[in-house]
């Protein structure tokens, strides 16, 4: 006796076993559309994220620049260091996202180093929020009455030194390890009340070209040495969203302020990223619904070829609804399974794209964003809709012809 | 219950009449009524159950899937309601004497075979009614007994109507009234 169950004889009847080529093909296209949803929406959040994520390490999408004010023939003799509403005036500005101030030394401070580089010299300090350092040393702290000070020194300082005036002075090239490993004496105030650190370089920045101290160290110095109420910013350090945006750079420009004009032109590329991201998405979308049309086609077409069997079954008394969930059956977990492979292809390049972009100094979430998620809810419902409406629009089609 | 004979020469529309009966077509004018059932204003479903449950069929056509085999065509109607048992559609195989067609795909097997199937097949589920449209049209007369007699017996079980379209004069049932077109 034949042990053909009622399912396997639809599925012959229904669905046939000559039509696996275009079903590949179908489902390849259904596929490709859903992956590239879903990688351009992950590319557009990751550059989101990148561009204006509130990490506390770099992002793209911000800048930081280094103001000050502009000295000229004619101000010469003018103060330049900016009020209270010269930088309340800079917070109310939209792009500017972050306003530090950089506080130098109001005391005299002297360097001594002994041995084979041999120097002594005077030295200037600066100070700036925590929050603005592109990297933070485990060392980096510093309180009253500790005698070892941590130094940031500007990586531009090591480059001007070892390619500029160590050649000309006979001295060794030095590595930011070896630097790192030399205590140098340092002398602050003067007279009897004079305080003496050993300091270590403990990193380099890119950020600010100083050599940095810790923010207290300045402070209380400042407070023992500096006069009262001299201490105003000289230097302050923001962080701006989109520096090469005309408004932002015209005010910068009014109020004769300087900075890093290449970092202004820098963030344009930003805006032409966007803008391909953009049409990347607009691009992804006519391909996930180019994919959806084919395969729906490919059902539409499946159904067309088993019009025979399909009128016949109604005609023996099969319900419309019946066949309709036997087809649904047949192909939702195809639709489910292919949704749910472009979805771990869109993880593992997150998984990917966070790990490379660790190596870049910048970070990015281990798992796709809540927009991918998003955006793989509206399509798979969209794509759930339209095939469950294919195929009882074709059986219903048959039984009202 | 009523036994009708309806007869008419060849184009005359009896197949016509069937189809309307079994409401396969909607080409016409008037209504056609099942008990309570108006089959003009009948939807999917109801058509499905009344179609499943109710009225069986035997077409002029055969109509089985030719890519199914004989047993298989037989089996996706009976599990439809399940009310008959494999042994038994088995034994009217062996009745009809197309046991050994069995596994003969529908596309193979003779007029004569098909149309034994064809009428196995309409008695597979419970009905009220069942619909015949020159049913006998492709048997001997041997094998027209045979199905004669099996037909006969399972609509008396089912206590059921029976319609049979057909060109001759015939002795096949004993018809409660004949209709000549």
């Amino acid at each position: 006796m034949s042990a053909k169950t009622q399912i396997e004889m639809l599925r012959k009847l229904l669905i046939g076993n000559k039509s696996r080529s275009r079903l590949w093909g179908a489902l390849f296209a259904l596929f490709m559309g859903t992956t590239m949803l879903l990688l351009t929406v992950m590319i557009w959040w990751n550059f989101n994220e990148l561009l204006y994520g509130k990490s506390q390490y770099d992002t793209l999408g911000s800048t930081f620049l280094v103001i000050g004010k502009r000295i000229t023939q004619e101000n010469v003799s003018a103060s330049h260091t900016f009020s209270q509403q010269d930088i309340d005036s800079l917070k109310q500005v939209p792009e500017v996202q972050d306003l530090g101030i950089l506080t130098s030394n109001h005391f005299p401070a002297y360097a001594r180093l002994g041995g084979k580089l041999a120097f002594n010299t005077d030295i200037f300090m600066e100070a700036a929020p925590d929050r603005f350092l592109d990297n933070m040393p485990s060392e980096w702290k510093w309180e009253p009455g500790s005698n070892d000070l941590p130094i940031i020194l500007s990586s531009q300082f090591l480059d001007l030194y070892n390619y500029l005036f160590a050649p000309g002075q006979g001295l060794p090239q030095l590595s930011e390890s070896s630097i790192k490993a030399i205590a140098v004496n340092i002398e602050v105030g003067t007279g009897p009340g004079m305080l003496r650190y050993t300091a270590h370089v403990v990193g380099f920045s890119d950020r600010i070209s100083s050599v940095l101290a810790p923010a207290s160290f300045i402070e209380y110095n400042n407070k023992i040495f500096g006069k009262p109420g001299d201490v105003e910013a000289s230097r302050l350090i923001l962080k701006a969203k989109d520096p090469s945006n005309t408004k932002f750079a015209s005010y910068i420009e009014s109020h004769g302020y300087t900075t890093n004009s290449q970092n202004m032109r820098w963030s344009k590329i930003r805006s032409i990223v966007e803008v391909v991201t953009t049409a990347t998405g607009f691009l992804s979308i006519v391909l996930m619904g180019i994919g959806a049309l084919v395969f729906i086609l490919f059902i539409e077409l499946t159904i067309a070829k088993a019009q025979h069997s399909l009128t016949l079954l109604l005609e023996l008394g099969y319900s419309p609804k019946y066949l309709g969930k036997f087809m649904m059956s047949r192909f939702m977990p195809l639709v489910l399974i292919t949704i749910v492979i472009s979805m771990c292809i869109a993880i593992a390049s997150q998984l990917v794209a966070s790990v490379m972009v660790k190596q870049l100094l910048l970070t990015l979430p281990v798992f796709p964003g809540w927009p991918v998620w998003l955006a793989l809810i509206i399509s798979s419902s969209i794509l759930f809709t339209l095939v469950g409406r294919a195929i009882m629009k074709a059986v219903k089609n048959d039984v009202l012809s | 219950m009523s036994t009708f004979f309806v007869r008419a020469p060849s184009g005359t529309g009896k197949t016509t009449l069937v189809h309307i009966l079994y409401h396969l077509r909607k080409d016409h004018e008037g209504s056609v009524q099942w008990g309570d059932i108006n089959m003009s204003a009948i939807g999917p479903e109801e058509l499905a159950a009344l179609r499943s449950n109710n009225i069986s069929i035997i077409f002029q056509d055969m109509r089985l899937f030719p890519e199914l085999t004989a047993w298989e065509n037989l089996d996706i109607k009976r599990r439809l309601s399940n009310t008959v048992s494999p042994e038994q559609v088995e034994e009217w195989m062996t009745r009809l004497g197309i046991q050994d067609k069995k596994n003969s795909l529908g596309r193979t097997l003779s007029y004569g075979e098909q149309q034994r199937v064809a009428i196995i097949r309409a008695l597979l589920q419970p009905f009220d009614w069942l619909l015949m449209d020159e049913p006998f049209s492709h048997l001997d007369h041997s094998n027209t007994d045979k199905a004669r007699k099996l037909i006969e017996e399972i609509v008396a079980q089912h206590g059921a109507g029976m319609i049979l379209a057909d060109l001759d004069e015939n002795e096949y049932f004993k018809y409660t009234k004949t209709i000549v077109l």
